[in-house]
């Protein structure tokens, strides 16, 4: 796989406000790639220094192809109507009157329709096809399903998908864990301008340290006091024959737990272990650090 | 330069869309020109032989300080900048495009007073109506240059209200279109200097040319342009 994106030490300021602090990632051609972070921790400055929208200070961007950017809801004026974007975008990219990216989103059926007058997914919609009208190799989506309904979403990621299908490179930033988890090859999560985390969805949730809840179910009550000096196990629920314990370190915390159980002679019926959704690890890395 | 003409054209368009536009191009100047036009010659019969010109500086003044900076801040001030940078559309279009639409609509607005004043006040033509019309476009540039400044600095339509006014009012009250500059104090005579109107008021009503009364137009357009482009540069780098 090659290299789509290469961004190295990458420094970006606003008077004597440092937003981005040294920013080392690659992007890899074909994958769809996420950057997250809370707000203001530089996701769309380090979006639009890519995109070429911004200048930078330190540090070098590789952009190795052609790059489309899907634009926010306010970026076109309220009176223009959806053809007339189109066809701006296209004149300007030299690329003669094609309709198909219009049939292709659905923008035909409000083509003739004001800017200001579109709902929130037909202005994404044609944003979308504004972004590809110039058959980009790298597309970058900034909340591309902010304020959709459940099947606009659904629409808009089967397009994405779609879209690394025919091998082009997304970088998006979202709010929404559920449409990175499901979508997202690889995550970057920005905290105040650095870098916090860069991997898979997966090695975020199972690698990253952080608390998990092991539920065990028991033949006789659990008394908690045995737990009081443990080292493993921060906070315990207990009822009846079920104990909750929340825990950074499953794998002793279990073992610690077994072994009372087992000198207590008390039989363990079922063990679950909760880790982590990725919205939680995303809260830990993004907001407090590790 | 089919992308440039689309541009042109759809800013024409987008301009007969935008209500703010349509009424400081056309609807007030045209009614101010009806009002002050039925007033000023029953009150006085020698204002009919300024009328046309006074009343097209009006129109120009008002439509370039209050009406051409309107697009310009929904562009440069908004999201819509990032929509022309990543869309491969140059910046300067933006000031272009308005600039060409603009004069396209006070040229016309222009025509019609030139057209209707007679008729309707018994207005008297200039004598020579290509000189008057040369002159009416350099001072038409003039303004939609000083307009385009406003239009690029100030960041939200209701300060452009504001501000505008601050070139729009003294222009009306201190260049002579309304009453002879002879009224006025020596002080303020010499203030109505700094607006083109006064100048835009001495080269229409001209008999014949006179080269030098070019000169402070040429230099509010030099100076404006310099703005402008350090302006639109910076606006280019972030």
């Amino acid at each position: 796989m090659n290299v789509a994106i290469e961004v190295e030490n990458l420094v970006k300021k606003y008077g004597n406000n440092t937003v981005l602090h040294q920013l080392t990632f690659t992007a890899m051609q074909g994958e769809i790639f996420a950057l997250l972070g809370a707000n203001g921790a530089g996701k769309t400055t380090t979006l639009e220094c890519i995109e070429g929208i911004r200048s930078y200070q330190e540090g070098s961007i590789h952009v190795h192809g052609k790059i489309g950017v899907q634009l926010q809801s306010t970026s076109l004026p309220g009176s223009i109507t959806a053809i007339e974007v189109y066809k701006l975008f296209s004149k300007w990219n030299k690329i003669k009157g094609d309709m198909t990216l219009l049939e292709r989103f659905g923008v035909s059926d409000f083509k003739n329709k004001q800017y200001k007058s579109l709902l929130t997914g037909q202005k994404r919609r044609l944003h979308l096809a504004i972004a590809l009208v110039h058959n980009p190799d790298i597309i970058f989506l900034d909340e591309p399903t902010a304020g959709l309904d459940v099947e606009g979403r659904v629409a808009l990621h089967n397009e994405i998908r779609g879209l690394k299908e025919a091998g082009k490179t997304i970088i998006m930033a979202s709010h929404d864990m559920a449409e990175v988890e499901s979508l997202c090859d690889r995550i970057a999560i920005l905290r105040e301008g650095k870098l916090a985390f860069l991997g898979t969805a997966m090695e975020l949730t199972q690698t990253y340290y952080g608390e998990s809840r092991i539920i065990i179910r028991t033949r006789y009550p659990f008394p908690t006091r045995n737990l009081i000096n443990s080292k493993q196990v921060k906070t315990t629920e207990n009822d009846q024959n079920y104990l909750a314990v929340i825990t950074e370190d499953i794998g002793d915390a279990l073992l610690e737990l077994l072994t009372i159980l087992k000198e207590l002679d008390n039989d363990v019926l079922d063990i679950k272990i909760e880790r982590a959704t990725l919205e939680q690890r995303f809260m830990e890395i993004a907001k407090e650090g590790r | 330069m089919g992308a440039f003409i689309y541009g042109v054209a759809l800013q024409w368009k987008l301009d007969l869309r935008n209500k703010g536009v349509l009424i400081t191009y056309y609807l007030v100047p045209l009614l101010f020109f009806a009002f002050i036009g039925t007033i000023f010659t029953s009150i006085n019969p020698e204002a009919k032989e300024t009328l046309i010109q006074s009343m097209t500086i009006f129109a120009i003044t008002m439509g370039a300080f209050l009406g051409s900076p309107i697009p310009l801040v929904e562009l440069y001030s908004s999201e819509i900048k990032k929509a022309y940078k990543v869309g491969k559309i140059p910046l300067w279009t933006g000031i272009v495009n308005n600039l060409i639409s603009a004069f396209v609509h006070l040229f016309l607005t222009s025509i019609i007073i030139f057209l209707v004043a007679p008729i309707a006040f018994d207005a008297t033509r200039p004598d020579n109506i290509l000189f008057y019309f040369v002159s009416l476009a350099i001072f038409l540039i003039v303004c939609l240059s000083v307009g385009t400044v406003l239009g690029l600095y100030i960041k939200s339509t209701s300060k452009l209200t504001m501000f505008s006014q601050i070139l729009f009012l003294p222009s009306l009250m201190l260049s002579g279109i309304m009453f002879p500059v002879e009224l006025l104090p020596k002080g303020l005579q010499t203030a109505g200097f700094l607006f083109p109107a006064t100048w835009g008021l001495k080269i229409m009503t001209r008999l014949q040319v006179d080269l030098l009364l070019y000169l402070p137009l040429i230099g509010f357009f030099v100076l404006a342009c310099i703005i402008n482009f350090i302006k639109l540069a910076r606006i280019g780098i972030d």
